[in-house]
């Protein structure tokens, strides 16, 4: 199959796309981010053919789909990313009409701080960033502030990610983790320095492996990452930092230039059919922002308080925002600066 | 002659103007416009990127660079050296010998140094060995140190410094060995005299192809390193990346890439016109 | 001296297959985490039920072999041309292009596609990742070409067109078979550095070249599976028996 497709756009270079009989659908989502019979079940019930494809990182989606000729359809940007990438204009308007199953989403995502009306995104599935530990530490890391205390012999990572270092930061000194005052970035700045000698390293998801054969006693880490860690290990714990914490969600969009705006309708609305929503849940231990899907979720999954924390938690939490360009590059400074330290 | 070399140029330089030039102009462009919100470029043309290049802070990451990068490319050079030697010198299964080389490099980058890191961490293979074996006490810091970044550079880019080595050494004249054997040369003064002038411009395109890549690498000092220090690599990736600021980030290149033509052209010069 | 430099090689086969004996206990393990919870086949099998980890290898294999091919005709052709008489423009673009960042090549070759293309009315795809990597592996090419040129000597050469040879026979039957080490050798490196690239290919790609080491960077945002390492254990393996045979094969020929 792909080597006829790379045959015919090699030999037919200049008339570019590939016309199969059956319509297409093209796909970029995140890694694991779909069950194994998503696509196949709806292929079948729309006689189509989904050409899926996954991304490592926002940047790397949002490269390529600037250009507004990118080929993709369907993509699943982070909450921050839904404005901005409105703002660029790549995204289209969303038609609830054609969205009969958009009102199965949890009371929590009806009205999302990103895109209240729902206009350009539908949540997919959310998450938080905490602290994965160690049961078998002396103290419980429950604040950011444990983790700035020599009570793990140094064996504590924080995210290789300028966002949630200085939310963590921030965090602590009572700002918001969106904050663009300078005073307050140059204060977290001094703080993460601070913390630098303390770290084994900043690292993302690599420390998954670490946490459970006991390299590293505390990390901070996402809800989602570290719920599959403590699937393999009884003597992990997570916890929600009692200063506060950022959340984030990915969502449904439909790219402005897709040419298959119809089938791109009918792919998001089965998405958030209860039964698809579940599966993907349970297959991949992720988070739905499908509250009818929840609800039929087996009660370990539904009642899970690392994935669906508990609302007075949640109060702890704030969403990721965008940044206004001179805070970001402020932000990126400090940053170089943590790190070079 | 003229019309030959003409037609073996032309593609090379066809390929050079439209899939590099062309590009770079973009890049050169990218450098003098402003930051998009959200990554992109857009009006009015400035020099403010090239202005913030020159900060101290970037300096010592580029100086930091190039000593990392120097010493890998020793190493590589030292590791690299004897076995090109051996392959071009095997009486038999010479191509074999050398693909055995190349084999565990079409494994992904990103897996072997998983691999790596499992092999280094407290818990991992080495450092549970030699506990088991009572020869420490404590697990040694094998990860997450710029010894563990030169390590992975090394690991990652011994290939480059094998194969030019290879193609040189490969020409060596084995009587050429046997005759300096019988003047009475010592072993080690043969290959020292003999073998190394010979395999000169394999040496110097070796450390060409390892010291400039070791330079860009970004995720050997994100994985191996812990993510503690920064690389010239991750700050020009960052800047594509999270920092969102695409022409900081090509004014960077830039600058660094014209400092290090600058450089190894003139060194290359000193030592002999090579290429 | 043999034996310190057999000695000395093996050591170094060591050094480059220590990883390699990692990924191979761990394709059999139970876990999905790196520590060992038993053994099983399971992920070998798992990846013959992964259309994409498949589809993604075929697309890798036949981008590196295509762009070996080409970057490898035109980077010996141009590093001879260079012996004959140097350029000094086109080497220093040469280091140039070798010397930009990765993600500064991707970018701006994905401008520049873009810019392009809104004219032709074409999308990225798998012509742009050869373009792409044909452009990066070029530099590699000519840079181990010229190093194994310089050990020839122009005499041979000479000698040849005084003896009534046309200049493309004098290349062709003289100075080709003298280079073959080096085109084999810049061949390889070729392979390997398109084989395995991800940052360039990643923001070149289009919606049906999706490659193997796009699969791999998305998959390690959740810790790479074993199925993963089973894969890498079975091309690794194919690749190797492939070698082999090849060795045989020219050896007797």
């Amino acid at each position: 199959m792909n080597r006829r497709i790379f045959l015919m756009s090699v030999a037919g270079a200049a008339l570019g796309c590939t016309r199969g009989h059956k319509q297409r659908l093209n796909v970029y989502n995140w890694e694991n981010y779909v069950a194994s019979s998503t696509i196949p079940d709806f292929e079948r019930e729309f006689d189509c053919r989904v050409r899926y494809a996954t991304y490592g990182s926002a940047e790397e989606m949002l490269a390529k789909v600037m250009s507004g000729n990118s080929g993709w359809d369907v993509i699943f940007p982070s909450n921050s990313f839904v404005q901005p990438m409105h703002e660029l204009d790549l995204l289209a308007q969303l038609d609830h009409k054609r969205l009969t199953n958009l009102s199965n989403l949890d009371a929590r995502f009806e009205h999302p701080a990103w895109d209240p009306p729902l206009e350009w995104c539908v949540p997919y599935m959310h998450s938080a960033t905490g602290i994965v530990y160690s049961k078998s530490v002396s103290r419980r890391p429950l604040a950011w502030a444990d983790l700035w205390t020599d009570s793990y012999q140094r064996r504590v990572t924080m995210l290789d990610d300028p966002a949630e270092v200085f939310a963590a930061c921030l965090r602590r000194l009572d700002q918001s983790i969106n904050s663009g005052d300078p005073r307050a970035l140059k204060q977290a700045r001094d703080l993460a320095i601070q913390q630098k000698p303390l770290l084994r390293a900043y690292l993302n998801e690599e420390v998954r492996d670490q946490v459970v054969a006991g390299d590293v006693l505390a990390a901070q880490m996402w809800a989602q990452v570290a719920q599959v860690a403590m699937d393999n290990s009884a003597n992990l714990a997570f916890s929600f930092p009692e200063e506060g914490f950022a959340l984030y969600a990915d969502n449904i969009c439909i790219l402005r230039e897709s040419k298959h705006r119809e089938l791109a309708y009918e792919f998001v609305n089965y998405l958030l059919r209860p039964n698809v929503a579940a599966a993907i849940a349970i297959d991949m231990r992720t988070a739905t922002a499908n509250g009818a899907a929840r609800a039929t979720l087996p009660r370990t999954q539904r009642e899970n308080t690392i994935l669906y924390p508990a609302p007075e938690v949640l109060a702890r939490g704030e969403w990721f925002a965008p940044l206004p360009g001179p805070a970001q590059r402020l932000r990126d400074r400090y940053w170089t600066e943590i790190k070079s330290a | 002659m003229k019309h030959l070399r003409a037609a073996f140029l032309a593609p090379g330089v066809a390929v050079m103007a439209i899939l590099f030039f062309a590009p770079l102009l973009i890049v050169l462009a990218y450098s003098l416009l402003t930051r998009g919100a959200y990554g992109g470029v857009v009006p009015p043309w400035t020099g403010e990127s090239y202005a913030r290049v020159f900060d101290p802070l970037y300096g010592e990451i580029l100086y930091r660079s190039v000593w990392i990068a120097g010493v890998s490319t020793a190493l590589c050079l030292a590791l690299g050296f004897p076995l090109a030697l051996y392959i071009a010198r095997a009486a038999r299964h010479k191509g074999l010998l050398l693909n055995l080389v190349m084999l565990p490099f079409w494994t992904s980058f990103l897996i072997r140094t998983y691999a790596w890191m499992f092999l280094l961490r407290d818990t991992g293979l080495i450092n549970s060995m030699l506990l088991s074996l009572h020869v420490i006490r404590e697990p040694l810091p094998l990860l997450f140190n710029t010894g563990a970044v030169i390590l992975g550079l090394v690991y990652g880019y011994l290939p480059f410094m094998v194969l030019p080595l290879y193609a040189t050494l490969e020409k060596l004249d084995p009587y050429l060995l046997d005759a300096a054997a019988d003047l009475g040369a010592a072993p080690f003064v043969t290959v020292w005299r003999v073998v190394v002038p010979l395999a000169k411009p394999g040496m110097v395109a070796g450390c060409l192809l390892v010291f400039i890549p070791c330079l860009g690498a970004y995720l050997t000092p994100d994985l191996m390193g812990g993510g503690k220090t920064v690389m010239a690599g991750n700050l020009v990736q960052n800047q594509f990346t999270t920092a969102r600021d695409w022409p900081f980030g090509a004014a960077v290149s830039l600058v660094l890439m014209v400092l290090v033509l600058v450089v190894t052209r003139a060194l290359m010069r000193r030592t002999e016109e090579l290429l | 001296m043999k034996r310190f430099l057999a000695l000395y090689a093996g050591a170094a086969y060591l050094f480059l297959y220590a990883p390699l004996f990692v990924l191979g206990v761990f394709s059999f393990n139970a876990s999905k985490i790196a520590a060992w919870r038993g053994f099983t086949c399971n992920w070998y099998a798992k990846v013959f039920h992964d259309p994409a980890l498949l589809d993604g290898t075929m697309n890798s294999l036949t981008i590196a072999l295509v762009a070996t091919i080409v970057s490898t005709i035109i980077g010996t052709l141009a590093g001879y041309a260079l012996w004959k008489k140097r350029l000094p423009w086109l080497t220093n673009s040469l280091y140039l292009s070798l010397l930009t960042p990765e993600i500064v090549t991707g970018i701006s070759l994905l401008a520049f596609f873009e810019w392009a293309f809104h004219f032709l009315h074409v999308q990225l795809g798998m012509h742009t990742v050869i373009l792409a990597h044909i452009s990066f592996s070029l530099a590699y090419v000519v840079i181990v070409i010229l190093a194994r040129l310089r050990t020839l000597d122009p005499a041979l050469e000479e000698a040849a067109l005084d003896l009534g040879a046309n200049e493309w026979e004098v290349f062709r039957r003289i100075t080709v078979p003298l280079l073959l080490p080096g085109i084999i050798a810049a061949a390889l490196l070729c392979f390997t550095v398109s084989f395995d690239d991800y940052v360039i290919t990643s923001l070149v790609a289009g919606v049906n070249s999706e490659t193997l080491p796009m699969i791999i960077y998305a998959m390690a945002r959740k810790g790479v599976s074993p199925e993963v390492n089973a894969l890498s254990v079975m091309i690794t393996m194919g690749l190797g028996v492939f070698i082999l045979v090849a060795g045989r094969l020219e050896q007797r020929a």
